[in-house]
């Protein structure tokens, strides 16, 4: 019989904690769950959960918005893009559109979208227009893009891709030697797709205790004592506390799909500067909408460090400081006008917290 | 966008599927999961309308009855 959410909370209460131990979580998801489910305050004080890279959302470069919204005002295009991307912020003067949703008031043909699917359908019913799907996300996004591709797409629909890896960006953490936290668990979807071996590294390179958790409170729970009990063991071993649905090598297809459609190169996440080897490039040329119109993701726009003025997401998204650390939160920026990306996405931790009710 | 939805099979054509949660009907592409025998009465974890992996009836409700709660707290 699996062990309860309370059983576990009951094995973490009874273990002889150290005084102080920081547990970083990479996935929107689990941010949700950890603080819907109120976790933190269950949880010993000395048990710190802190949020890290989990939101594709949040560090997609701010030229590839640009470049969106640029696409859709001036080129005869249909732009579709998953709904959180409509509402990013750029940063721009006043007089232009700072989002895609202006971008749509001012007239541009943007619509939302839930599923690659229903971009391949829009470019079937539009045959005469081009349709460009601006496909930010991680892996468990990325690899359904690559999967529409290796189907086979028609030649009016292009993709704007910015594709994301987050396993690099813990390992950026990790080789900076500043990555303030003892432990990780590791996202349980991506793990299900590229397997939980990608995160091999945090246990046999770094020597961090980790554990792929999934999104129940019991999963979740279940990490969390994995991590504890090694660090308390002095043991080191990536643990599986999903599964359900994980293994060692993932999902065959999904990766093969990624292998056929993507080559893997250095990319820029916002706020955070370049991450060696953590994008998703096109293979062909003629999928590319870099490549078939105008490129407005010029490299005069590709500054580090530019999340809105006053906006903290870039420390937020590298887990250092916590959302209502900034001097933002709730005042000037809220879901309702939300001044950076963490505010505005489902996985932003900005977001998540004002909607689990942390308030000041 | 990252949140997977556990959904159960109700029809299979090709790639393509017909899957039904809690009352909500959807089509969805299977052609992530072409490596593994699915049949109708399945369950899978949905990410963005592509299936990533089968997963067990248990498995699937105790999805939802967090994805239950998670609302519940969002709304209050
Ligand atoms: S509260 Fe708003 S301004 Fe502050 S870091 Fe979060 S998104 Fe940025």
């Amino acid at each position: 019989m699996p062990l309860t959410a309370q059983q576990w909370l009951d094995k973490i209460r009874a273990l002889p904690l150290p005084s102080k131990v920081k547990i970083m979580n990479v996935c929107g998801g689990h941010e949700r769950s950890i603080t819907m489910a109120g976790l933190r305050t269950v949880l010993p004080p000395n048990i710190e959960l802190i949020p890290g890279p989990g939101c594709p959302v949040c560090i997609c470069p701010e030229e590839d918005v640009y470049a969106a919204i640029q696409l859709a005002l001036r080129e005869k295009i249909i732009l579709v893009a998953f709904g959180d991307m409509l509402r990013v912020p750029v940063n721009v003067s006043k007089q232009e559109p700072r989002s895609l949703e202006q971008a749509k008031a001012l007239g541009g043909d943007i619509r939302p979208l839930a599923s690659p699917l229903e971009a391949l359908q829009m470019a079937k019913q539009n045959p005469k227009q081009t349709v460009v799907f601006f496909a930010a996300g991680f892996e468990t996004t990325t690899a359904p893009v690559a999967a529409l591709l290796a189907e086979g797409v028609p030649d009016n629909l292009l993709i704007l891709l910015s594709g994301r890896l987050t396993w690099p960006a813990v390992a950026m953490l990790l080789d900076s030697g500043q990555a303030g936290f003892d432990a990780l668990i590791a996202p349980g979807h991506v793990a299900t797709v590229m397997g939980s071996d990608e995160w091999q590294f945090v246990v046999e390179k770094h020597h961090l205790p980790a554990a792929v958790a999934g999104f129940t409170p019991d999963s979740l729970l279940a990490a969390i004592y994995s991590t504890l009990r090694q660090l308390i063991d002095n043991k080191r071993f990536l643990d599986n506390c999903y599964p359900q649905l994980v293994t060692p090598s993932g999902n065959v297809t999904a990766k093969r799909c990624l292998q056929e459609t993507m080559t893997i190169e250095d990319a820029n996440w916002r706020g955070v500067g370049t991450i060696p080897a953590s994008g998703f490039r096109l293979r062909e040329a003629k999928w590319d909408a870099r490549i078939q119109l105008p490129d407005y993701a010029s490299e005069k726009r590709q500054r580090g460090g530019e999340m809105p003025p006053g906006c903290d997401c870039a420390k937020v998204v590298l887990g250092n400081i916590y959302p209502n650390q900034c001097r933002l939160y709730g005042k000037a920026c809220t879901p309702r006008t939300p001044v950076g990306p963490c505010m505005v996405s489902e996985e932003g931790a900005c977001r998540i917290w004002w909607a689990g009710g942390v308030r000041f | 966008m990252c949140l997977g939805i556990p959904m159960q099979i109700t029809e299979i054509n090709g790639f393509n599927a017909r899957c039904t949660a809690k009352g909500v009907d959807r089509d969805i592409s299977l052609f992530m999961l072409q490596h593994e025998p699915i049949e109708i009465g399945d369950f899978v974890m949905v990410h963005v309308g592509y299936a990533i992996e089968k997963m067990t009836p248990q498995e699937a409700s105790s999805t939802w009855e967090l994805f239950d709660q998670l609302l519940e707290a969002e709304e209050t």
